[in-house]
């Protein structure tokens, strides 16, 4: 008798522990996921909801007229150079009106719009931007023709740079 | 907050005529909060504290403006490109989404 006792109270000890365990472990991942909406911006928006409020439901076509320049590897996600130059003409008639800088991580998926002139001549911009994690930077670019072309390029982020 | 922000307004390259297409960079002291960030003293969460709008004018009239968001770096870096007419100012005037208003001129030399 004693010895099934024994083995009783093993198997209960140890149902308990294999309960016990994953249970605390799901307790820890719920409350993260309790406190991650807490931590959202207030302007927070998905890339898709960004592209179709740019775009206007249009969409965008894949275009290897813009020139990206992103660095493939970001040793720091708080300061990350992105260079946009797009091989388009200037003039009056047809013009880069605007190029979009997005990403497709971060809580808010925009980072810039930059309405462009036929004064500007080129139609190029830099900036530096803020990266969460590894993800793809996204170049919008409305043309006069109310057209628009996109090119995405990733970064592999080894520290994220927000907060 | 009114204190006066140091920004900055460079055109490269130093030398350049009439016609010539130079680079306009735009750099400013701003600590871009997101507004997600605890502040390490105090353990509170910082308020959002970014530039919202950007606008490039030459003598007046306005070439490029921008709408930027907080996922831009701390002291952000703008530039973009202008053709040169001649000689004039260049303003750069940013708001941002708590109120504040700075401007930053440059003028513009071209030698012939």
């Amino acid at each position: 008798m004693e010895r099934r006792k024994f083995i009783q109270s093993m198997f209960a000890v140890s149902a308990v522990a294999a309960v016990a365990v994953p249970s605390s472990l799901f307790a820890e991942e719920a409350k993260k996921e309790a406190q991650a909406p807490a931590k959202k911006g207030p302007n927070d928006m998905s890339f898709d909801e960004a592209v179709k409020t740019i775009t206007d439901g249009k969409g965008a076509k894949e275009s290897d007229k813009i020139e990206l320049k992103v660095p493939e590897i970001a040793e720091n996600g708080a300061v990350v150079p992105v260079k946009v130059n797009v091989d388009h003409p200037m003039d009056e008639k047809s013009h880069v009106k605007a190029i979009h800088v997005l990403n497709k991580g971060n809580g808010n998926a925009r980072c810039a719009d930059i309405m462009l002139t036929p004064a500007n001549a080129k139609g190029y911009f830099a900036t530096r931007v803020k990266l969460s994690k590894t993800q793809e930077v996204v170049a919008l670019v409305e043309l006069s023709d109310g057209t628009f072309i996109q090119t995405a390029k990733s970064v592999k982020v080894t520290i994220g740079g927000c907060g | 907050m009114a204190e006066k922000r140091k920004a900055m307004i460079k055109i490269k390259p130093k030398k350049f005529k009439v016609g010539d297409i130079v680079k306009v960079d735009f750099i400013v002291i701003h600590p871009m909060d997101t507004g997600m960030q605890k502040d390490k003293k105090t353990g509170k969460i910082k308020p959002a504290h970014y530039i919202d709008n950007i606008t490039f004018s030459f003598d007046g009239k306005p070439f490029t403006t921008m709408k930027v968001w907080e996922s831009i770096s701390t002291n952000p870096y703008f530039s973009v490109n202008y053709k040169v007419t001649g000689k004039g100012k260049i303003t750069v005037d940013y708001t941002d989404n708590q109120g504040e208003k700075n401007s930053k001129t440059k003028k513009v030399k071209p030698k012939d």
